[in-house]
């Protein structure tokens, strides 16, 4: 089901950048769509999860929402005269577990305000995350697992 | 009251001065360094801000191919950073390579 | 008529992304270390070409040229994370320093300590 949805949205990524959303571009886009996928077929680890639109819309939102913030407040750091920064890196503990959440969570943090993912450990059990004000870690942890990991997990569960 | 096309070329003009200094900021510090991940990351910079100088034009002389190109160019930068990072992970920080005030991993005693 | 209000919604939105953009850049310059300047350039700069990219496409006023600008700013948001992340990540394993007046690094398992996780 998965493979079908993933060469639908190649399909539309090739009708958007070419230009054109007309039946036989479409159907090329398919063609093309499943020929990248066949290429990649032995990197491509298992991929199963649910897809609920709604929820991941309200993600997306949510995800611009953070992201305007946090240039803002990037902004106003960098234009005050004295920068008070005390930056630092803290471990993040993941509940999401499957490669893609990872991938989305460390993705959504490093666009938020303040945080910047580094890496996560070998056991995929912690993300390391780098903060520009790390005085306060327990609460960004709290930030992240309220906001973007409950989001996911309601998105893709 | 101003009309469109003129409040839009004043604020192309704008756009294209405001990019020009943040083009040259960023090329100082490419050549301040101090370390290699700096420059990587100053030249990626330069290529997020040639994309918009891409789209401002775009705008300014209505062609459509600009926006292809600033396509391409954002998956150069890309590729580009990515190889860069795959450098820096293959070749260990020097002590010289360290930025002022900075103890490099081996002092550290840890 | 509506072409004059996407002008203006279009020129206002360039010089919101160049603004972004050279804040980004300020950042770059002012920042203490590699870590922190990071994330000027992959907040504020992100946003600053994906703003100037909307308003072509608000301003083209040709479905071609916005769904392009569209796409493009998708895959912008998709990249620059990942590429930041991988040059995060390759300069603290390849021990580039943080600032000297950071406060906590749990991978090296200072201030707090941490068990020591082994990394590659």
């Amino acid at each position: 089901m998965t493979i079908y949805l993933g060469v639908i949205l190649l399909a539309l990524a090739w009708a958007a950048v070419t230009g054109s959303f007309t039946f036989p571009n479409l159907v090329f886009g398919l063609v093309l769509g499943s020929l990248t996928l066949y290429l990649v077929r032995e990197q491509r680890g298992p991929f199963r999860s649910a897809f609920r639109p709604g929820k991941v819309l309200s993600l997306a939102l949510l995800f611009v929402k953070e992201l305007i913030l946090s240039a803002w407040r990037v902004a106003r750091l960098v234009v005050s005269p004295r920068m008070d920064l005390r930056p630092g890196i803290f471990a993040y503990p993941l509940k999401v577990d499957r490669d893609f959440e990872i991938t989305l969570l460390a993705n959504l943090i490093t666009l938020t305000p303040g945080t910047l993912s580094v890496d996560v450990s070998d056991d995929k059990r912690l993300l390391y995350v780098h903060a520009i004000d790390c005085s306060d870690p327990e609460a960004a942890i709290k930030d992240i697992e309220t906001g973007f990991e409950r989001k996911i997990l309601e998105a893709f569960r | 009251m101003i009309s469109g096309e003129d409040f839009l070329s004043y604020c192309v003009t704008a756009a294209l001065a405001l990019l020009s200094l943040s083009f040259l900021l960023t090329v100082l510090r490419v050549l301040r360094g101090p370390t290699l991940p700096d420059r990587i990351l100053a030249l990626d910079m330069l290529v997020a801000i040639a994309i918009g100088f891409i789209a401002v034009l775009g705008i300014k002389t209505g062609y459509a191919f600009h926006v292809d190109i600033a396509i391409a160019l954002g998956l150069v930068g890309f590729l580009a950073t990515v190889a860069f990072a795959r450098f820096v992970l293959s070749r260990k920080a020097k002590d010289f390579d360290s930025p002022k005030g900075v103890k490099s991993r081996a002092k550290r005693g840890k | 008529m509506i072409e004059p209000l996407l002008d203006y919604v279009a020129g206002i939105l360039i010089v919101i992304g160049a603004i972004f953009a050279l804040v980004a850049s300020v950042g770059l310059l002012r920042l203490p270390d590699l870590y922190t300047r990071m994330h000027a350039a992959s907040k504020a700069g992100t946003l600053g070409s994906c703003v100037m990219l909307i308003a072509l496409a608000v301003q083209s006023q040709d479905l071609a040229i916005s769904t392009r600008a569209l796409a493009g700013v998708i895959f912008f948001l998709l990249t620059v994370p990942i590429s930041s992340h991988l040059l995060a990540k390759a300069a603290h394993a390849s021990g580039y320093r943080m600032w000297d007046k950071s406060v906590r690094d749990d991978i090296e398992g200072f201030v707090q300590k941490t068990k020591k996780i082994t990394r590659n």
